[in-house]
């Protein structure tokens, strides 16, 4: 007996042993200057390469290692970066960008125009995913060292935010891309450059002192991968982590009332939505597809997915964006919904409700929308394979209805001409309305703001009426960082910026 | 005497080393044919939700994916015995490079949950069999039933709350290489460690039990007892001494299993291991990867398996390799 407790007292001191043993995170030597910044985010990076990944991870690191010509400000408006100024044509067909100048690489190479044309060249002939956002344009020219002339076919309003809206599109070496070495160790002209990439635990990155727009105050960032939420708050919270996203919704509103961290919480541009496939009946009949948006419980839907964070919407567009446009054609009626079925002449349905496991929130949603759809016949079996089966799936026309989220909308013509053009590269519903395709073509190349945000509140609506597409919610950005941390904030389109981050003493 | 000896063995491990071989070549081909065989596609993963066709044939080209799948395999098995696996999917890097770099992780990892299991295991299964029936035996019984019963997640998030929220110990996640920084490490790997330790230690404690009983049992005891041999004598030099031969099967296996990366552990964790890395590759169909590292499990599995028969031949002279 007394041998045993004594062993559990061993053990015990063992521990605390270990624990007197901390070599002090955060110590930093050299003020709060000196100090470099560790960022837990959810997961690891495909790879480095600003033009071919797609993966978040990645936008994240990417973020703060490379420029784009143009780059959005906090109310999404684009504003000069690599790019000082431009200007347009009188026939809208040609934009010319005056370049900044003195701006190097990471590796010291000087930044010229030549280099924004081998970068747009190299998305549009190795036909990179991102290859769409650079249609409109016939060429891309440099005119001198820090000029670059862009002729596009029609007149292309949105080309700004296709330019700048996110890192896909950053000017990036030639070198470092043609060695492919970009994969792993890119070279940008960013706040930070890439110090060293650990596979699998972190990514480290130094400030850049000849940064363009001034040296960072913190001395780098270390993002690490951390994909378990309840370890990144864990290691948040005990000052191993200064900042994370990876957060669990259900643990948000506990964190509220935390003094010890700062929630920085924001409805983003991303949007959850329903849509059925009408390449299949009884989906094609719009009364069905109206009856099914009368009969879902949004609100609820919203509480099971994101506990109270996320803003109910019936369209795509958040009350932030300055493309807002107010739409309430649907509430939860049963009744309505009941007598619609019945015009249609569809008693009962069965419906295959493609969900994916790598989106827990979609497979929790998919709980309610069945006991939604029960009340009115509709019978529904939830499949919720992992999300590369899932675009099997919906790539193939393999379901009935299918839930996901689009994110990082800044343009109305991304989101709106590829999911519901009859052309678009992603109507996997397969929807088709003149009407909608002729709204949607002439905002394309309309250039005067007010008539375009007209054009597409039409086309919004039409797409609702129709639905095409039955809009959920936008999900709020979440994030929590150490109080120490100052000038940091969560932003609408989730690019994590770090640049003008510093710390308190 | 000597020589003979010395050719059984030699013989025996050329035959085992040609099993090994065959065994290797039978994994590659079930591999590459099950992750052929599981649905979801890692080109449209790589491109995301928004492309052009024109942009997947670019890419499927690009990845030599729209060759035949033979052709594919033969290529694969060609790379495969000069020890070049291909690249990966996801960022071109050599899968080699890759595997070379988590080995670090999991190896350490897996060691350290080991000696935990074993330090557990020893003891109180010896323990509960010399006191079989009793209510000390009783507890050790119900706690490594326990032990086996509990999920690993949420084991470990039991840990991280407790010694990093609670208390602050102990960093909550995260590796440090134990070349770089010993201490360092050593506090990254104590949570992790104890996590697989404990389910490693409940296994291999009722094995041990087991084992204890079965030796204490046989004849001979009986015979070294009557003939009057002090207990201890009899428990650590007959009993317990036999008893631990069995128990090297076990031990290999737990070893090999926590090589292979104990994925959630890994996960719960961020410790970046090969388990982690089977994960993400899994996740993102990177073919290349999933099949190097499950050539390089099944490669240790092999190895400590071998390991384990050789020590066999050592600890005990009456088995006869056959």
């Amino acid at each position: 007996m007394k041998s045993r407790m004594l062993l559990a007292g061993i053990a015990m001191t063992g521990v605390a042993a270990l624990a007197a043993c901390s070599t002090g995170e955060g110590v930093d030597l050299d003020g709060a200057d000196g100090r470099v910044l560790t960022a837990a985010i959810a997961g690891e990076p495909d790879q480095l390469d600003p033009h071919k990944t797609t993966s978040y991870f990645s936008f994240q690191v990417l973020e703060n290692i490379y420029d784009t010509l143009v780059e959005p400000d906090e109310n999404l408006e684009m504003q000069p970066a690599l790019a000082e100024d431009w200007e347009l044509s009188d026939d809208q067909l040609t934009w010319t960008f005056s370049l900044r100048e003195g701006v190097t690489f990471h590796d010291g190479s000087e930044f010229t125009a030549d280099d924004v044309v081998y970068s747009y060249n190299r998305i549009i002939d190795e036909e990179l995913s991102n290859a769409w956002r650079l249609s409109a344009i016939t060429d891309i020219t440099a005119t001198d060292d820090t000029t670059v002339e862009i002729t596009v076919a029609q007149p292309t309003p949105n080309l700004l935010s296709s330019l700048g809206g996110f890192k896909g599109l950053a000017i990036v070496n030639e070198d470092n891309a043609a060695s492919g070495d970009i994969s792993t160790a890119p070279v940008g002209t960013g706040p930070f450059s890439l110090e060293n990439y650990t596979s699998g635990d972190s990514i480290e990155l130094v400030a850049n002192e000849d940064y363009w727009g001034g040296a960072p105050e913190i001395a780098g960032v270390t993002f690490r991968f951390i994909s378990e939420g309840s370890t990144a708050l864990a290691a948040l919270k005990s000052g191993d982590v200064d900042w994370t996203d990876s957060i669990p919704a259900q643990q948000v509103a506990g964190l509220e009332g935390d003094d010890t961290i700062v929630l920085g919480q924001n409805p983003s541009n991303d949007y959850w939505y329903l849509a059925m496939n009408q390449a299949k009946e009884p989906w094609n009949d719009v009364r069905v597809r109206q009856a099914v948006a009368y009969a879902i419980d949004r609100d609820a839907i919203a509480q099971v997915t994101s506990y109270g964070t996320a803003e109910v919407n019936q369209l795509a567009i958040p009350k932030a964006s300055s493309w807002y446009s107010e739409y309430d054609a649907y509430s939860t009626d049963i009744d309505q919904a009941k007598s619609l079925m019945a015009d249609a002449g569809v008693p009962s349905a069965e419906m295959e409700l493609l969900v994916s496991s790598d989106y827990p929130e979609s497979v929790a949603a998919a709980q309610v929308i069945a006991d939604n759809l029960a009340e009115i016949g509709i019978t529904v079996n939830i499949s919720s394979p992992d999300f590369a089966s899932w675009l099997d799936a919906q790539n193939a026309g393999r379901f009935d209805m299918l839930m996901m989220s689009w994110l990082g909308n800044i343009d109305p013509d991304d989101f709106y001409y590829a999911q519901h053009h009859s052309a678009g590269g992603s109507n996997a519903q397969q929807y088709s309305n003149p009407e909608v395709d002729a709204l949607l073509d002439e905002a394309r190349t309309e250039t005067d703001t007010d008539a375009r945000k007209a054009l597409y509140d039409e086309a919004a609506a039409l797409i609702a009426d129709d639905a095409s597409y039955i809009y959920l919610y936008n999900p709020s950005v979440i994030q929590a960082w150490t109080p120490e941390l100052e000038d940091y904030e969560a932003r609408g389109d989730r690019a994590i910026r770090f640049k003008n981050v510093s710390f308190s003493d | 005497m000597r020589a003979v000896l010395e050719n059984t063995t030699v013989r025996f491990l050329a035959r085992r080393l040609a099993y090994t071989a065959v065994v290797l070549v039978g994994v590659m081909v079930v591999v590459f044919s099950i992750v052929q065989l599981v649905p979801g596609d890692p080109v449209r993963i790589a491109l995301g939700t928004r492309y052009t066709e024109a942009s997947y044939e670019a890419l499927r080209a690009a990845s030599g994916l729209d060759r035949p799948l033979w052709e594919q395999f033969v290529g694969y098995l060609g790379g495969a015995v000069t020890g070049d696996l291909g690249v990966s999917f996801r960022n071109g890097e050599p899968v080699t490079a890759v595997l070379l770099e988590r080995l670090p992780a999991t190896i350490s990892l897996a060691l350290a949950g080991l000696v935990i299991g074993l330090a557990v295991a020893l003891p109180a299964g010896i323990y509960s069999a010399l006191r079989e029936g009793r209510i000390s035996d009783g507890i050790v019984r119900i706690a490594s039933q326990f032990g086996v019963s509990v999920p690993d997640f949420w084991m470990g998030m039991l840990l991280i709350t407790l010694f990093s929220s609670v208390l602050g110990w102990l960093p909550s996640s995260g590796y440090v290489a134990f070349t770089d920084d010993p201490l360092e490490w050593l506090r990254r790997v104590t949570l992790p460690a104890i996590t697989m330790g404990i389910v490693a230690g409940s296994i291999m404690t009722r094995y041990i039990r087991a084992a204890v009983l079965d030796v204490a049992s046989m004849g001979y005891i009986r015979t070294a007892r009557s003939k009057g041999l002090a207990p201890k004598v009899v428990t650590f030099r007959h009993i317990v001494r036999n008893a631990l031969v069995p128990v090297l099967t076990i031990t290999g296996i737990q070893m090999a299993t926590m090589l292979g990366g104990v994925i959630v552990v890994e996960v719960v964790f961020a410790w970046p291991g090969l388990g982690r890395l089977v994960f993400d590759a899994v996740a993102s169909r990177d073919y290349p990867i999933i099949q190097g590292a499950v050539l390089l499990i099944a490669v240790m599995f092999l190895l400590i398996n071998l390991l384990v028969d050789v020590l066999y031949a050592v600890v005990d002279p009456r088995i006869r390799l056959s």
